[in-house]
């Protein structure tokens, strides 16, 4: 009998929360889950795949760097779409947002990554490809496909963790730290160790602005409102807090500002670029955990 | 062309739930679904706390944030007001689930689907039927369109929504202390206008500026 009951609450009630009994029904802050749990992983891969791949990009645009452009145009609409028609479960009906893109934030990133993929493939198969006006194009294009996510996000009113004002920067510069971390990683293992020791300069750039960054995002959505300040206490103090602290303080901060400290006479090493590589990707795949799994709306009285 | 709404008298509601079943029957809902619901809470502190209850549905927002996050415009403000879903359009992306800030809408997915109300047991004849007679479609987002069958139904025999029950949603129908009230929101003359005006009706989450269509009097 007890295995039933239990049957019908897993039934009635499912861990997703939209069987919630409907008299608990937003009383206190509630979680999102559709963008972070079961299917919602697909999307939280698919914003970080595409950012890291176009942030790739626009590093390699710089150094005028094919194999870099090639890999992040392979990494962003690759691995980033596949992760994103995985997360919609059906790819015949995803071609409807290219219709719409005066609706909304998603159409309108359909178009953007449709013409990144466009250009992206004449600049890297011509030979005059890295002219300036090209560069500045996909840079452009670059920006907005890193940023697209969490643009995607800020836009939801209904969610203020996510409307914070810092929350843009922070998708900005955080693809542009794991892109030029992937690209010294890849200057390394070409052989160019001049440029990766050159670039080296840059990561102590990228670092302190990303420190900054989160710095800001957490101090001032905790101080932005109620609801906001909420989704911060989830992460530093509620169920996120181990994953914020080991995830993007540990190991996305603390690991990255030791080895940036070890190599500070620019005295790179392969085997700890390659670890400041995997640090920085977990890091940054942390904080965007964190920042989609701690949003929640304020109750309705 | 009128502008349907509602108005909800939360002193008249005595959380009976009918409007919730009433719903639930009317579109099929499977198990953990609810396009309507009670919602039961307290403010404030000893001894000037105060027990709330307030029905609760889509808000039918006439500048929706559903409909402004809908990427393929799927989500759309009819001319009547009432903000439905197209299923055909619908891609399962759920950016409206997300923007909701009252949080009405359902993901329609498999599991959803099959959830039996006596688990174990096979669904039983009424939930088939529903299957057949109210079909929703896989992977799309489903909620409360203000029972609008029923109303372009009604209005087809010259009934008026509000007013004759074939034309009413059912919530508003099954009410038996009339919480409930439907009409016109642009006919200033409407029985729901003037209970706004009269009794100052309230918005839910009035700052998020997507001006529902349900407002609440006390």
């Amino acid at each position: 009998m007890k295995d039933k009951i239990d049957d019908l609450e897993k039934n009635m009630f499912p861990s997703d929360g939209t069987g919630l009994k409907p008299y608990e029904w937003m009383v206190r802050p509630t979680a999102q889950t559709q963008w972070i749990d079961d299917k919602g992983l697909f999307l939280w891969l698919a914003f970080f795949s595409s950012e890291i791949g176009a942030g790739l990009y626009f590093m390699s645009l710089f150094h005028e760097y094919r194999p870099g452009i090639i890999l992040g145009w392979l990494i962003t609409l690759i691995l980033g779409g596949t992760i994103h028609v995985l997360y919609l479960g059906n790819p015949f009906r995803a071609w409807r947002m290219i219709m719409k893109p005066n609706t909304s934030e998603l159409s309108r990133g359909v178009w953007i990554i449709g013409i990144f993929a466009l250009l992206g493939f004449f600049q890297m198969t011509s030979q005059g490809g890295f002219n300036i006006v090209f560069n500045f194009i996909m840079g452009i294009l670059c920006l907005l496909i890193i940023s697209h996510g969490f643009v995607t996000m800020n836009v939801i009113r209904a969610l203020p963790a996510w409307s914070s004002t810092m929350v843009l920067p922070l998708s900005l510069i955080s693809g542009i730290w794991v892109g030029s971390q992937l690209l010294q990683m890849m200057f390394v293992m070409g052989g160019s160790g001049v440029l990766a020791s050159g670039m080296e300069v840059w990561a102590k750039v990228f670092f302190l602005i990303y420190l900054i960054c989160v710095l800001l995002y957490v101090w001032g959505t905790y101080h932005a409102d109620k609801i906001a300040k909420e989704s911060i206490v989830i992460q530093l103090k509620g169920k996120l807090s181990q994953i914020f602290y080991i995830g993007v303080g540990g190991v996305g901060l603390v690991i990255p500002a030791l080895l940036i400290l070890i190599m500070w006479e620019g005295n790179i090493n392969g085997f700890l670029l390659f670890l400041r590589l995997i640090a920085v990707l977990v890091g940054d795949l942390a904080l965007r955990y964190t920042i989609m799994k701690s949003a929640v709306y304020k109750p309705l009285f | 062309m009128p502008r349907w709404g509602m108005v909800i008298d939360v002193k008249r509601c005595i959380a009976c739930w009918g409007c919730t079943i009433a719903c639930k029957e009317e579109h099929f809902l499977p198990p953990g679904v609810f396009w309507n619901r009670i919602l039961i809470g307290e403010t404030g502190k000893f001894p000037s706390s105060r027990k709330l209850i307030y029905p609760i549905l889509c808000n039918h927002c006439s500048d929706a944030a559903c409909v402004e996050a809908c990427p393929t415009g799927a989500t759309y403000v009819r001319v009547d007001g009432i903000v439905a879903v197209d299923d055909k359009k619908c891609v399962g992306c759920r950016a409206c689930l997300v923007s909701c800030p009252y949080q009405q809408r359902t993901y329609y997915d498999q599991t959803v689907k099959d959830r039996e109300y006596f688990p174990g047991q096979g669904k039983t004849a009424m939930e088939l039927i529903g299957e057949k007679l109210y079909p929703f479609k896989l992977g799309t987002v489903i909620k409360c369109n203000f029972c609008m069958e029923r109303l372009e139904e009604g209005m087809k025999k010259g009934l008026v929504p509000g007013r004759d029950e074939d034309a009413s949603p059912a919530c508003v129908n099954i009410c038996p202390v009339n919480a409930r009230i439907f009409g016109d929101l642009d006919d200033p003359d409407s029985v729901v206008s003037r209970l706004i005006m009269e009794k100052k009706g309230k918005q839910l989450k009035k700052e998020f500026g997507t001006e529902p269509a349900v407002y609440y009097i006390d």
